[in-house]
């Protein structure tokens, strides 16, 4: 048992498996944008249009979509994702082949995500209480935004990237020695799971 | 001497260091057992939470609300709203929520088409006034308030109904607003020519009850899955339902053949 735990936690801390959940989930990222993208001007065009994922009253990107927080800048919010996740694609290729980027670089990669990763929560939450119905898109754009911030976080504490004190940078390397970075996002995202039951299960379901 | 005391005093040291060093990781290796295990309970407490929750959810699913029986008067028959000749050509049903944007659309653009219909004999139109947007109305139950305000009319001034339905929707609230209040639901009664004694009934425990059960009812038996849905003869009209014309044509269409 702690034998297997030993070979998951070596697994966790190997550069391969740390970049490939990066790539594949900034992948799934940049797909859900993608679609969203097909959509919000689809529903620019059309703001009746029948989207194949207004599946009930909750399910509905149509009601996400035609949203003010949809295009908080002005434009539909997913134009950011086809952006972003490239660069990130991008990283996760290069250091899968070897590339060991500046700590300057990791940095800023790290700023940037993170905005990118607090404005993802900041759409759920909206979605969730303010709007009132969800989008499967923007779900899987949550959940893979999550899985990326995971892992850049997890590369730039073990390397140090992150310019931060000693004492810091070694309690949270210890941290990750211990392996609370799963425990964290598994919360996390139980959390999430447990709140959207919390407040649709029933019409999930319906 | 001396060099040989530095040596073992300096052995020793590294001797400490690694028994240090030996005891810090064998304290993380056991915390990171212990963390992993709590990762596994967490993710089998939250499947176990949504298998539950699916049985028990399933389990809800499969008692249908109790029938809600209210006076069948007026245009209430079963758990509809029919206005038309009984005896009409057509059946033309209509699954309609008063918060829903597009049913608003739908209305405003069928109208004249509809009333038409209606009145030269051709169809008879079955009305549900579905309650499922209650939850986009800040908490006011809008849908409820506005079907169950319908259901009333259609008891009670059947000849009203049309008109009552339209301007709720010539005044729709926003979806996701608090709606119209209950005087504004009113009011809106008494412009069409709804008489003070109707408008009293509105917001009646049984007709909310009732409003609950027809909801509940055309998801379950009926299959609805979205409004507005409009059925001619019982089948699902797939065309454009936002324009004036092409659902008449389909209803004339079902007359003729």
């Amino acid at each position: 048992m702690t034998d297997l735990l030993d070979r998951i936690h070596q697994l966790r801390q190997d550069n391969r498996w740390i970049f490939s959940t990066m790539l594949f989930s900034a992948c799934l990222s940049l797909l859900a944008s993608f679609v969203l993208s097909a959509d919000a001007v689809t529903l620019a065009a059309d703001p009746d249009a029948a989207l194949s994922c207004n599946l009930n009253t909750v399910l509905s990107c149509g009601t996400v979509g035609t949203s003010w927080q949809a295009s908080l800048f002005g434009f539909p919010n997913a134009f950011l994702g086809l952006a972003a996740e490239p660069v990130v694609i991008t990283i996760a290729v290069a250091s899968l082949a070897g590339v060991v980027f500046p700590r300057g670089f990791m940095l800023a990669a790290q700023l940037v995500y993170t905005i990118g990763f607090v404005f993802a929560y900041w759409l759920f939450f909206q979605a969730m209480f303010g709007i009132g119905a969800l989008c499967p898109w923007c779900l899987l754009v949550t959940l893979s935004t999550t899985l990326v911030f995971t892992s850049l976080t997890h590369v730039n504490i073990r390397d140090d990237n992150l310019f931060l004190p000693m004492p810091v940078s070694s309690a949270l390397q210890a941290g990750l020695r211990m392996g609370l970075d799963v425990l964290v996002v598994t919360i996390w995202l139980a959390a999430v799971v447990a709140l959207i039951f919390w407040k649709y299960g029933a019409a999930l379901l319906a | 001497m001396t060099m040989s005391n530095k040596t073992r005093a300096q052995r020793l040291r590294l001797e400490q260091e690694r028994l240090a060093k030996e005891a810090q990781e064998a304290r993380e290796k056991r915390i990171r057992t212990i963390v992993m295990i709590s990762v596994v309970g967490v993710v089998a407490l939250a499947l176990v939470g949504v298998v539950v929750w699916t049985v028990l959810g399933a389990k809800r699913g499969q008692e249908p609300v109790a029938a809600a029986q209210i006076a069948e008067i007026g245009a209430v028959q079963g758990r509809t709203l029919v206005v038309g000749q009984q005896d009409a050509p057509v059946t033309l049903d209509v699954y309609q929520d008063y918060m829903c944007p597009y049913c608003g659309q739908f209305e405003r653009a069928n109208r004249a088409d509809l009333q038409q219909l209606v009145d030269d004999g051709s169809a008879r139109l079955v009305i549900h006034p579905l309650a499922f947007l209650d939850a986009q109305s800040a908490g006011t139950n809008y849908s409820s308030r506005a079907a169950n305000a319908a259901v009333t009319v259609a008891q009670y001034q059947p000849d009203k109904l049309l008109a009552y339905n339209a301007i709720l929707y010539d005044r729709q609230p926003a979806e996701g607003s608090e709606g119209l209040s209950n005087e504004q639901l009113a009011e809106l009664a008494r412009a069409v020519g709804v008489d003070d004694a109707t408008i009293q009934r509105f917001g009646a425990d049984e007709t909310t009850a009732f409003v609950a059960w027809l909801t509940d009812a055309a998801f379950r038996n009926d299959g609805i899955k979205g409004t507005p849905t409009v059925k001619i003869n019982g089948k699902i009209f797939g065309g454009d339902l936002y324009s004036a014309g092409p659902l008449k044509a389909a209803v004339l269409d079902a007359k003729g053949s």
